[in-house]
């Protein structure tokens, strides 16, 4: 098991500075660089322009740039931003840990919201209430999340029922413990619905299918005629085998904790990675959407990893060597 | 998204002491909304507005701009000698200014800020560009501990305008360009205290994607009938980075002040007793937006191909074609449909709103389709074959591409406009959106275009536009890095931005300026077209709100204070 978990990391290495390369030249090759806004200021020369491209190197070929980027990796140095001139680290730091809250908010509320839901609809199979609850999931599926943020904005500002994008309040600071938290709760209220429906929507029919496939199964036969209570049939023996294979999706979940929300981010404002991203890559600032794209790749394998061990613990059907 | 031109100077330094300041009271905060995060606190190496924005209220200058009258007045030096050949000035600094940690402020400070930071070969900053004639620098030296002197190589006529120009602090800063960190230095990752400057306010919290928290400066150095100001105890920024959004948290109540777009307009007007606000029109903006042609007649060294068609080239370079798509630019629609009638027609490149330099009676090109026709058929343009398009004495149809940058949708709009009534004229115009890095490096790396919508950003200063306008300029967009100007009038041009920098008397180099844009509106490199209105909201809570073109609504922030 150990040895499996130190392979794959060990394989997960070449594999993202392979995928760095490319990012790295998709970045450089296409038209332009960050210093071309300046370009086009009057107060600015060329001398001055030419200073910072050197100061950064891009000036120089574009693998000995990007062979410089990797020696400075084994350093644990991720470069300087151009647009803000400090380390990228630096500039992510908070903004890392605000989209963190809010991923690990609506995974909290998708998962809390989609086990039940289809486990009801599961049971209440053809019934009313699964109807209900299918018809809702369709209608979740196919609205995008970024729309319905734009929804919820529209329905907050004609109400007033809750803030208008952002994180916290302007006057933050002035709040109690406990104000500050309610503050930080309503502020969260609308990304964190617009991230969750979608996938509420559709967990909870992978939830209900998994769940209609047990219920069926011989086992589950034998356990009610056994007489079991059908409390005990459900919680005790179909509920944890129907979970299983959700728990791979956890997985993946994870990984998309940084990157999957930066659409709805961007249209409320959140204060995360998602505005931070884009303005780096529409402007060419290379390292800071490299750092990024580290990340994601790095949470990508964590990710897996992560599901893969899970499951190994969950299902005894499952050794790794 | 332009350009970020004059952000420095126009940003700097706008504290006046406005002719009706009333006592006002203490405390209370202001809340802003900007559009995106400060980039760097670094005043010396930052450059676009979302940094200078924010540090405006940070740091001063010698002298500021009087954002009523738009002349040079006295700021943290109080009165100043020129000798009689306008080459030494000798500055009197106020002895009652600290730096927002306490320090006192010397003239080490400007010595350190020009020799130390400016002129620093290592640094990195546009300043050393206005600062530098001809290759020499300023000498900046120390007569005493409230005196400094600075020697010109020539003479400059924008030198005190100059002067606006931001002092750091020599005891903050002095170990960082010592040890070559200077440019690494008062990032967004500094702790805000650290950033000492001399103005009303000073950073205090910073949260990224959020907000920007600034408090008093107990030490400020100006005094109204007796108090200490600023009058307010704090400015808060909300990062917004949606104008709509910025629209609804004003009407909310959670901002006290917001940019209103012409498209915003009907929506606030009705609103303004209820929601307890007043929305003020300051007149045009600043900078320009035209139209220009690639009038590149030199030839690709790597391809040996001209950079534009030899028989465009002839078109483009033809006064009488431009003047053709000049009358073809129908600037009452544009303003009409995109700033719902409230914005200006530009003629000229300065804008109404620089004042003094402004030149009123330049060329006008009213919109008329005929008018056109009859300059185009005059050079030999017309439908030879019936297909609804023009063509020349060799049967070329009038065809060519016209860029413009896609991140502005205004942009895209007007293009749509003037790209549709060119149709009308028999044009075929091929209109492409795109990114701005893109169009930047078309126009100045391969010189591969033949038609922009394009702007820049402007100010009060014409000089600090040479870039552009001389020949050799690389921002000369329509023929850039000429090394002998290409036509008698851009000689000229050049002519008067070269005498114009070294008269001292403001009347005769007004005299020039005029001249320049006159023969701008006449040879038309750019066709101008509109001018937005400077149009803004103010919650009804403060004393001492005077707007002005120059300033906007709080340009004398340190007096304005919250009404009971």
């Amino acid at each position: 098991m150990f040895t499996y978990a130190i392979r794959r990391i060990l394989i997960a290495i070449p594999m993202i500075l392979i995928m760095a390369l490319f990012t790295f030249l998709l970045m450089q090759k296409t038209t332009g660089n960050f210093y071309d806004l300046l370009r086009m200021d009057p107060h600015i020369s060329a001398e001055y322009i030419h200073k910072y491209e050197q100061l950064y190197k891009l000036d120089q070929p574009l693998l000995v740039q990007y062979f410089e980027w990797v020696k400075n990796l084994f350093h644990l140095e991720f470069g300087y931003s151009f647009y803000y001139n400090i380390p990228v680290v630096n500039v992510i730091g908070g903004r890392l840990w605000n989209t963190f809250i809010l991923s690990f908010s609506s995974l909290i509320v998708t998962w809390g919201l989609a086990i039940p839901f289809g486990i009801w609809a599961a049971l209440r199979r053809n019934k009313a209430v699964d109807r209900v609850i299918q018809f809702c999931s369709y209608l979740a599926l196919s609205t995008p999340s970024f729309f319905l943020a734009m929804l919820l904005l529209y329905f907050a500002s004609r109400t007033g029922l809750f803030p208008l994008g952002g994180m916290h309040s302007a006057h933050y600071e002035e709040l109690s413990w406990f104000g500050r938290r309610w503050d930080l709760l309503k502020h969260l209220a609308i990304p964190v619905i617009a991230l969750s429906v979608a996938s509420v929507g559709s967990l909870q029919r992978i939830m209900r299918g998994n769940m209609l496939e047990i219920l069926h199964q011989q086992y589950v036969t034998t356990a009610r005629a056994k007489g079991l209570p059908e409390s005990k049939v459900i919680y005790r023996h179909a509920l944890r085998n129907a979970i299983n294979p959700l728990i791979t999706l956890l997985g993946y979940e994870f990984s998309a904790l940084l990157s999957g929300a930066a659409l709805v981010e961007i249209i409320v404002s959140w204060p995360g990675l998602g505005t931070l991203m884009l303005t780096a890559v529409r402007s060419k600032d290379i390292y800071l959407v490299m750092a990024s794209f580290m990340m994601g790749g790095i949470l990508f394998i964590i990710g897996n990893l992560f599901a893969d061990i899970l499951l190994a613990r969950f299902d005894p059907r499952i050794r790794y060597e | 998204m332009p350009i970020l031109a004059g952000a420095v100077f126009l940003f700097s330094f706008l504290f006046p002491a406005s002719a009706q300041g009333r006592q006002g009271r203490y405390g209370g905060s202001v809340v802003f909304s900007t559009i995106s995060d400060p980039k760097s606190f670094n005043e010396v190496t930052a450059q676009e507005t979302s940094t200078t924005e924010i540090l405006q209220y940070v740091f001063e200058g010698l002298t500021r701009l009087n954002p009523y009258t738009l002349q040079v007045e006295p700021n943290l030096a109080k009165r100043w000698d020129v000798s009689a050949d306008g080459l030494t000035w000798t500055f009197h600094l106020r002895d009652d200014v600290r730096w927002n940690d306490g320090q006192p402020f010397t003239a080490d400070d400007i010595v350190f800020t020009f020799n130390d930071l400016i002129y620093n070969p290592d640094i990195p900053s546009s300043a050393r560009d206005i600062f530098t004639i001809g290759g020499k620098e300023f000498k900046v030296t120390k007569i005493d501990n409230y005196t400094v002197r600075f020697v010109l190589p020539v003479r400059f006529a924008p030198f005190l305008r100059g002067m606006t120009q931001a002092i750091l602090p020599q005891h903050k800063l002095k170990e960082a360009v010592k040890d070559g960190r200077f440019n690494f230095t008062w990032g967004i990752d500094t702790p805000p205290k650290e950033i000492v400057g001399t103005g009303p306010f000073r950073i205090s919290e910073y949260h990224p994607g959020e907000r920007i928290v600034l408090k008093r400066n107990p030490y400020y150095w100006k005094m109204l009938d007796g108090d200490r100001l600023p009058y307010l105890d704090q400015i808060i920024y909300l990062i917004v980075q949606n104008q709509d959004t910025s629209i609804l948290k004003f009407l909310e109540g959670e901002l006290d002040y917001v940019g209103v777009r012409g498209s915003d307009y009907p929506l606030l007007k009705p609103l303004e007793d209820q929601k307890h606000f007043k929305i003020y029109e300051v007149g045009p903006d600043f900078g320009s937006q035209f139209v220009c042609l690639n009038q590149n007649d030199r030839v690709n060294p790597d391809t040996g191909k001209p950079f534009v068609a030899p028989f465009k080239l002839r078109w483009f370079r033809d006064v009488r074609f431009r003047r053709a798509i000049a009358r073809a630019v129908d600037k009452k629609r544009i303003i009409e449909i995109l700033k719902n009638g409230l914005g200006y027609s530009q003629n000229g490149p300065m804008s109404p709103s620089a004042g003094f330099f402004y030149n009123p009676n330049v060329v006008k090109y009213d919109y008329d389709l005929d008018a056109s026709r009859k300059l185009l058929s005059e050079m030999g343009l017309i439908d030879r074959d019936g297909d609804g398009y023009l063509e020349d004495a060799d049967g070329h149809r009038v065809e060519f591409n016209f860029y413009t940058n896609s991140n502005s949708p205004e942009r895209i709009q007007i293009a749509g406009i003037i790209r549709n009534d060119l149709e009308k004229l028999g044009m075929k115009v091929n209109f492409l959106g795109m990114e701005f890095n893109t169009l930047v490096s078309k126009l100045n790396v391969s010189y591969d275009w033949e038609m922009i919508l394009l702007g820049l950003t402007g100010g009060v200063e014409p000089h600090f536009g040479n870039n552009v306008w001389q020949s050799s300029g690389q921002l000369h967009m329509w023929n850039p890095g000429q090394k002998t100007p290409s036509t008698e009038w851009e000689k000229r041009v050049d002519e008067i931005f070269v005498e114009g920098v070294q008269i001292l008397n403001e009347n005769r180099r007004k005299k020039l300026y005029d001249e320049w844009q006159l023969i701008v509106s006449q040879q038309l490199p750019f066709i101008y077209t509109v001018l937005g209105a400077n149009i803004f909201a103010v919650r009804d809570k403060f004393g001492n709100l005077d707007p002005t073109p120059l300033g906007g609504a709080f340009h004398n922030i340190e007096e304005i204070y919250i009404k009971e």
